[in-house]
């Protein structure tokens, strides 16, 4: 079913929202990094900053998938790089809990995507977007949790 | 082979005599134990707090509420506009014991306050399948005998394979005795029926993990569409302790509350990941669900998670902190993604 | 008019001939559940069934329903209201208990000046084609609130189950003129009626509770903090299974949905209960219905006694839903017999 709605999809040249919650400590400064050193990727994401990957709830991310988002991205620092010494560590055990229950659901693996990128890391960060896109495009159009209006 | 019904007898009279001294030496204030239900294949919590009432306890393969729900409400009462902390003992089976150990570990109750009476257990039945199963026929009586559960009615007797019509959790359950009990000499009573030692006891979770997204979508939808949303299965949950649920917030919402699918499906969904690291399997939330849901196939696909990941299992350890309070550096994160 | 007989075979034939102008509703089998859903083809239909699990109040008060929808465009907001549904209903297999609890919630839709248009026009459009209990359930007790097993008055055109055929009894004016438009039934005989009778008897003698709930509305007013509610409560979870599945409930939850993406929203209703601890919660944060108490001593109220004193009826139809589904077990029969032993003693020492 999926590959009829990428065919529909890339004939109507559909591309894909996501939403980034990234880090203010690393990845959003890594996203301005890769936008102050000319790198390029796409410009499917809309970058929400986050004061901490821990800070996000689970519940951000599964209702950005109901409002409608195609994808999730979620950024934080790398393991023992946190501003709060371990908010990204704890986030890490919440992410894969999310990570495994949303696809137990049916959610197609790559609709949610986790990454570490630091602030120096604009090369990285332009790369693992780059990535989510393709990913994301594949997958098509986030239609499970559209309701019947 | 152990004889379940003489074993539920020998039990019940112990768990009576247990009770009734710990009511008369007043060691306890209250007592928190089932009694008989008013209808077949259905018990009822009872609090006791004479010794005369004693003899309404009892103890079947129907108790299947999770009496642990019933501590953080009871624990404390307000005498004369003061807090005063209650001693209360509490009829635990296995999977009772091991949400109290969770609760103790939460810090949501205080140990001195709580006297655990450890009994065995063989298992509880599942009442909703049963009754599906009947049809159109009322159930007047049931039987335990041998192995197998009779069920009588208007002109009908139908054998069931007690084994077969167990709680989906309480199949696979392996910690049917209690990890702690204060109040027996021999510590625990009964007998528990020997666990043939599953290989592997996620077994059915594997073979469903392998489907295709969407088979899986497909699944979840068609297994929890009659969710009519009344929440017997956050109330019946004894780590369900919030006093606000995530449903239950509307400032903001986060989560539409009609029965439309995606919201139901939402719902279960954070249930489960809230419960991650928690659930004892005690399979209180399928049990009282009015439209007979089995909801044990999300809890026990969380069970597997915290178990593979985390190598934990709920309730079992008072040290033990549980997997989502704490992290290690070197968590598993093979579900990051990675530049090649 | 007279009685006709329609043979259980015939009910596909009888499906089909209504269908043609009516949506049918008649008790399926839902994974074991039985519930009144849209048939189109008379072999769905679960004949053998004592009552559904969730009651037929479903069809005129489903579990969510949208009031109107708005788009927005700029400052601009229009509404748009809901479209009145025309479509006519029938409801096939309704049991007595049930049909009674559709005059009580036309009550509440249908009071004084607040008339509810949604539920109204969906009621006026439902036509209600029941079936005696032939085995009521041990949790049965409609005798004692002037039911019966076979009682007919509430309903369009009442059917009475005799093996292998029904004896149809038209009672209102539709239910005749329907039955009229269905020629090829045939005239029923004498010893089918007779034996409908027969039916009808054992059926009462089949019911085993008997209630006296004439007498507890005083009660209920004036003792109002009796320990005895917190008995009652103390075992109560708090679930909402007992009123969702109760087919006189009729509280609802007004909730407002938008879709920002696509500049539109929606007003809804779903079903609520007074067991639910937002129910009462007022924006201050107080919450005059705090505790599973207060919350239990409504539910039984608002049936036993506020019902009767606003609607001169009593708020519950005794169909056992709520004794059969209560995880807790929390039986609605043992709850009324402490409080009429309660009132008794409570005459006594007046008298003395």
């Amino acid at each position: 079913m999926n590959e009829v709605i990428t065919e529909k999809a890339q004939k109507e040249d559909w591309e894909p929202k996501i939403i980034a919650f990234l880090c203010n400590w690393c990845s959003y400064a890594g996203a301005d990094l890769a936008g102050v050193s000319r790198i390029q990727y796409p410009s499917n994401i809309r970058i929400v900053r986050v004061p901490c990957s821990g800070r996000l709830n689970p519940f951000f991310i599964i209702r950005s998938l109901v409002d409608g988002w195609d994808g999730v991205l979620v950024s934080g620092c790398h393991p023992g790089d946190c501003h709060y010494i371990s908010g990204n560590l704890v986030a890490r055990r919440r992410f894969a809990i999310l990570n495994d229950l949303l696809e137990f659901f049916g959610i197609e693996p790559g609709r949610v995507n986790f990454m570490w990128a630091s602030a120096a890391e604009g090369e990285r960060f332009a790369v693992l977007v780059r990535k989510t896109t393709e990913i994301v495009k594949k997958l098509g159009p986030n239609e499970k949790f559209k309701k019947q209006w | 082979m152990v004889d379940i019904k003489n074993e539920n007898q020998k039990i019940e009279e112990k768990m009576r005599n247990v009770a009734r001294d710990l009511l008369k030496e007043k060691k306890v204030d209250l007592i928190i134990g089932y009694s008989e239900g008013t209808l077949p294949l259905a018990s009822a919590p009872v609090f006791i707090r004479d010794e005369q009432e004693v003899d309404k306890l009892v103890w079947n393969n129907s108790c299947y509420v999770n009496l642990a729900k019933y501590l953080i409400p009871n624990i404390r009462e307000n005498i004369n506009g003061e807090l005063v902390d209650l001693k209360v003992g509490i009829i635990s089976k296995g999977c009772v014991a091991r949400s109290i150990i969770h609760l103790l570990v939460e810090h949501q109750i205080n140990k001195e306050n709580i006297i655990i009476i450890g009994i065995n257990c063989n298992g509880i039945l599942n009442r909703r399948r049963i009754e599906k199963e009947i049809g159109a026929h009322e159930i007047t009586e049931t039987e335990l005998s041998g192995d197998h559960l009779i069920v009588k009615g208007n002109k009908f007797e139908k054998k069931f394979k007690f084994n077969d019509y167990m709680n989906e959790l309480c199949k696979h359950c392996e910690i049917r005795a209690p990890p702690i009990s204060d109040s027996l000499k021999d510590n625990i009573v009964g007998e528990c029926q020997e666990v043939d030692s599953l290989e592997d006891p996620f077994e059915d979770i594997v073979d469903f993990e392998k489907k295709s997204a969407d088979e899986k979508w497909a699944f979840m939808n068609e297994v929890l569409k009659d969710c009519t949303r009344c929440y017997a299965c956050r109330e019946a949950c004894p780590l369900c302790y919030c006093n606000l649920c995530f449903v239950d917030q509307n400032l903001p919402t986060w989560f539409g509350k009609t029965s439309e699918i995606s919201d139901i499906l939402i719902f279960h969904m954070v249930r489960g990941l809230h419960l991650a690291g928690r659930c004892v399997e005690c399979g209180a939330c399928s049990s009282v669900c009015p439209m007979g849901i089995d909801l044990s196939l999300i809890n026990r696909k969380i069970n597997k998670v915290v178990k593979d990941r985390f190598d934990f299992v709920s309730g079992l350890s008072l040290e033990k902190l549980s997997p989502m309070m704490t992290y290690k550096m070197n968590d598993k994160q093979e579900f990051m993604l990675e530049e090649n | 008019m007279q009685e006709k007989i329609i043979f259980k075979k015939e009910i596909p034939k009888l499906v089909k001939e209504l269908t043609k102008e009516y949506i049918l509703y008649a008790p399926k089998n839902v994974k074991g559940n039985i519930e009144y859903k849209r048939v189109n083809d008379g072999k769905d239909i679960e004949l053998e069934f004592l009552n559904s699990k969730v009651p037929p109040k479903e069809i005129v008060f489903p579990r969510m329903e949208t009031m109107f929808t708005y788009t927005r465009n700029g400052k601009n907001i229009e509404i748009q209201k809901s479209k009145k549904v025309e479509d006519k209903n029938i409801i096939f297999g309704i049991r007595p208990c049930d049909a009674h609890s559709f005059v009580l919630l036309e009550q509440f839709f249908n009071f004084g000046e607040f008339k509810d248009d949604l539920f109204l026009n969906k009621r006026k459009n439902t036509i209600l084609m029941g079936i005696g209990c032939n085995t009521p359930r041990n949790t049965c007790f409609c005798t004692s609130l002037e039911g019966h097993p076979f009682k007919k008055d509430d309903m369009d055109i009442f059917m009475v189950d005799l093996d292998d055929r029904y004896v149809v009894t038209p009672i209102s004016d539709t239910g005749k003129e329907i039955i009229k438009r269905l020629s090829w039934l045939v005239d029923a005989k004498e010893e089918d009626l007779e034996k409908a009778i027969e039916l009808s008897k054992k059926a009462e003698s089949m019911i085993s509770t008997t209630l006296e709930i004439q007498d507890s509305y005083d009660f209920l007013d004036s003792e109002f903090s009796d320990p005895i509610w917190k008995e009652i409560s103390e075992t109560c979870m708090g679930c909402g299974s007992c009123s969702f599945l109760c087919p006189t409930c009729t509280c609802f939850d007004v909730i407002d949905e938008e879709d920002q993406y696509n500049n539109r929203g929606r007003r809804m209703r779903i079903w609520d209960t007074c067991q639910f601890c937002l129910y009462s919660l007022h924006t201050s944060g107080h919450n005059p219905r705090d505790s599973s108490i207060e919350r239990c001593r409504n539910r039984i109220l608002h049936k036993f006694s506020y019902y009767p004193t606003n609607y001169n009826l009593i708020g519950c139809v005794g169909c056992g839903r709520c004794i059969q589904l209560c995880p807790v077990n929390n039986d609605l029969r043992v709850i009324l017999r402490k409080l009429n032993e309660i009132q008794k003693k409570e005459e006594k020492t007046i008298v003395a």
